[in-house]
């Protein structure tokens, strides 16, 4: 309902996109509405951000661990540019008290969602933890995938990523350009089949 | 990867036909969990080194895809070995068909069935798999991984506390924080060599791989390893191995950083026996890091070595290493025959499984056999885990952006004697070929010949290694004792004092230069030297022994000649060594007593008294001197 708005409403909406904004409000309504902590319902399109970040983690995630540091670094780097960023954890067994201990003992530096109705994951194509997603200032999709390329398969990494694809994507959202790349493939663990 | 895919693909046609005959899906209970149990459970539970838990049906199931995906691609569970290339214990790898099951179970949506239809999860003991230990050695300090960057790579010294030799049957070795060590290497550290790298001690030391001094005699027999899932092993009876008062324990530890700082603080714990070791293993290592130059950008770059068994063997173990850049390792065998027998194949190698493969049975390969290996690098940029961007030459070497190529067996002699003498001699006799400038090749096989009493064989190869490293205190000590054994005094005694410029403190070769100065009647100048060996070392009975020997062959000598005074001199050093010696200070006070000091003389004789008063001579001496005296 309130995603359907912000999906940019078409000037002229033709048989095809009318139905895609039908489908897309149905489910909408069926789907509970991700929510902070304390369990209320977070409307993360509704500010003036000039870029959202997602990324999606667990807490038993050794892949989506092993990036807190960096995702701390992109946040402290990033945050004073008027760009939001929130962490997602889809899995409903993930209550509020594991993710609080999890952001505590981590150090991520980032606010939390929980998504256990899959509403964000749906919205950001997310397959894997950690997947990150980043959204226009009007709320568009503009790129999802991997934050860099250190992970190439499981169990092969390198040293050191070489490229920074979330950054990447950051930076060319704000400068107000297309992100080159707007789709990477993601390395982690998978997010649970809804249930 | 394209034939990876391949497989792939296959097995998803041949899988279709199967699982659409077999009516019912498989359920978790009944299919799944004997499998998880046994392959994933050992790693994968609360405390373990897996980063989640896989006993529960909730676990499994939250985790399902990720399983089936997992397990198809064959990362997990994590074995390197190819299936058919040896065969080993504790296999850790799915068959095709438990791979299928899975596959069919996830496809089905994961059903959990009847409870009551599989077995019961499996318990995992928090403690000590093999009981209590009888002796736990804890790291002193802890070591804090930082929270990113790449993989560290450190070593605790350990410091068992024995008054007495032990013999140890099995080690525990508990990294302390399992999710981040991805293996542990413990290495017997004799000679205490490797506190050289500590900056302070207790503190540790960075390094990837590391080499430790041994002596010839007693050289490397077990690998001491442990990697996640592994299960302590107890030696079979007669295969223990020996723990002196005063050797070290060097853990070597691979850890990962987990997006957190967190300390780690392994221990181990060690298991003795009463009964020593009569069987009498060694490690071989295959390995030619001298040929590891591998140009920038090779796909492809190969290094091989050979070695020719001196004997029949039974081989026990292997344990393959490389870094980075291996891409295919392998190690076979041929047999005199020209057969091939194959020891270990890792056809996709990657560093942070590797592992020791115990063999189930013992591989026997006879005298003649050749065993070789074959290693594959890959240092171009489609290799990920290449530590250089762009790809650049990379040399053979201890750190992890070196490269290293080594193929370990632990072999058995066959037959009752300690026969490891006879492999040793083969290795640096190969060693030799491969190496002509080495070092360490020529110090070795001259330090074994002479082990073998072989003085003559040993000189030319210490005096190489002599020529090739001039400081080296070891091979000059070495040099010297062999000279000394064909009688070449004059030419030992250089030697030994060589080796003393280089490193004064080197007691046993000072205590070498001082018995060489004895035998050729210098012995004042033997006295000074066994008086600095004596006085540093005064558990060294055999340094006391021969001090005391010396000076009172001296003191005699000085009384031959009619020095008498110079004569109770030695002789009074004597008796400070020896202070319950009555006769000692009897002779002590006639000397004085000759040299005309005669209040030394009668102090002598009252010492020699106080110690044994019925001793008729000091008596008699005593009442003589006293006349004298007034």
């Amino acid at each position: 309902m309130i995603y359907a708005a912000d999906m940019g409403a078409p000037r002229r909406a033709t048989m095809f996109s009318a139905c895609a904004l039908l489908l897309c409000t149905l489910y909408a309504a069926a789907a509970p509405p991700p929510t902070n902590l304390r369990g209320e319902s977070v409307d993360l399109f509704s500010s003036n951000a000039k870029a959202r970040v997602l990324v999606f983690v667990r807490s038993d995630c050794p892949i989506s661990n092993r990036y807190a540091p960096e995702l701390k670094r992109i946040y402290t780097e990033y945050q004073k540019e008027g760009v939001e960023f929130w962490l997602v954890y889809a899995d409903k067994a993930e209550t509020p008290a594991t993710i609080s201990k999890h952001l505590q003992e981590y150090d991520f530096g980032w606010p939390a969602l929980r998504d256990p109705g899959y509403t964000l994951v749906k919205r950001s194509h997310a397959t894997v933890t950690p997947e990150a997603a980043v959204f226009n200032a009007s709320g568009a999709l503009v790129y999802h995938g991997r934050i860099d390329d250190q992970y190439v398969d499981f169990g092969k990494s390198r040293l050191r990523a070489g490229k920074h694809d979330l950054e990447s994507a950051i930076a060319a959202t704000l400068a107000g350009k297309p992100v080159a790349e707007p789709a990477t493939r993601a390395i982690g663990c998978y997010l649970a089949d809804l249930e | 990867m394209k034939a990876a895919l391949a497989g792939l693909l296959a097995g998803v046609l041949l899988n279709l036909p199967l699982s659409a005959a077999s009516g019912a899906p498989p359920t978790f209970h009944a299919a799944i969990a004997p499998v998880i149990y046994r392959e994933c459970s050992p790693c994968h539970h609360a405390g373990g080194s897996g980063p989640f838990p896989l006993v529960s049906y909730r676990d499994v199931k939250g985790h399902a895809r990720q399983i089936a995906d997992v397990v198809r691609r064959r990362y997990m569970p994590p074995w390197l070995p190819e299936h058919g290339y040896g065969d080993f214990a504790d296999e850790r790898r799915l068959s095709d068909a438990q791979m299928r099951l899975i596959e069919d179970w996830v496809k089905a949506g994961s059903p959990e069935g009847d409870p009551s239809a599989g077995p019961a999860p499996p318990q995992f003991s928090t403690g000590w798999e093999l009981g209590t230990p009888d002796l736990v050695i804890r790291a002193s300090r802890r070591y804090l991984v930082p929270s990113s960057g790449p993989d560290v790579f450190w070593n605790f010294i350990l410091s068992p506390s024995i008054g007495h030799t032990r013999y140890v049957k099995a080690v525990e070795i508990r990294p302390g924080n399992a999710r981040l060590v991805h293996h542990a290497n413990l290495l017997i550290d004799r000679n205490r060599s490797a506190r050289v790298n500590e900056k302070e001690p207790g503190a540790g030391f960075p390094g990837m791989d590391l080499s430790i001094e041994s002596a010839v005699a007693d050289p490397e027999s077990h690998f001491l390893f442990w990697k996640p899932g592994s299960v302590p092993y107890e030696q079979p009876k007669g295969l223990s191995w020996r723990l002196d008062p005063g050797n070290d324990l060097v853990l070597n530890v691979h850890l990962q950083p987990s997006g957190r700082p967190e300390p780690v603080q392994p221990s181990i714990g060690l298991y003795f026996t009463d009964v020593p070791p009569d069987r009498y293993p060694i490690l071989i290592q295959l390995e030619h890091d001298g040929a590891l130059q591998i140009p920038a950008g090779a796909p492809d770059f190969l290094v091989g070595d050979d070695f020719t068994l001196p004997l029949d063997v039974n081989v026990l173990a292997v344990y393959p290493h490389a870094h980075y850049l291996g891409k295919l390792l392998e190690g076979y065998a041929t047999l005199p025959g020209g057969k091939r027998k194959w020891l270990v194949r890792v056809p996709a190698w990657d560093l942070n499984w590797q592992a020791v493969y115990r063999y189930r049975e013992p591989v026997f390969l006879p005298k003649g056999t050749v065993l070789s290996m074959r290693y594959h690098y890959d240092n171009s940029a489609s290799n990920p885990r290449n530590p250089n961007r762009p790809p650049k030459e990379v040399h053979g070497g201890n750190q992890s952006t070196d490269e290293m190529g080594h193929l370990w067996l632990q072999v058995l002699p066959v037959g009752t004697k300690d026969q490891r003498m006879i492999l040793e001699e083969a290795m640096f006799r190969r060693r030799l070929q491969k190496y002509p400038a080495d070092f360490s090749a020529h110090f070795n096989l001259g330090g074994l010949l002479l082990s073998r009493k072989d003085a003559a064989a040993a000189i030319p190869y210490l005096k190489d290694a002599v020529r090739i490293e001039p400081d080296q205190p070891a091979a000059r000590n070495t040099l010297g004792a062999a000279l000394e054994s064909e009688g070449e005094w004059d030419e030992a005694i250089g030697q030994f004092r060589a080796a003393l410029r280089s490193q004064p403190r080197y007691w046993n070769a000072r205590y070498n230069l001082a018995n060489a100065l004895a035998r050729q009647g210098l012995i004042d100048e033997a006295i000074e030297e066994f008086r600095q060996v004596a006085e540093a070392n005064p558990g060294d009975a055999a340094a006391r022994e021969h001090f005391m020997e010396a000076l009172r062959e001296s003191g005699d000598a000085y009384a031959a000649r009619g020095d008498f005074a110079k004569a109770a001199g030695r002789y009074a050093d004597l008796a400070k060594l020896k202070p319950g010696d009555a006769d000692l200070r009897n002779s002590l006070g006639t000397l004085y007593a000759r040299a005309g000091d005669l209040p030394r003389a009668i102090e002598a004789f009252q010492a020699a008294l106080a110690i044994d008063p019925s001793h008729q001579g000091a008596r008699l001496n005593l009442k003589m001197a006293r006349q004298m005296a007034h």
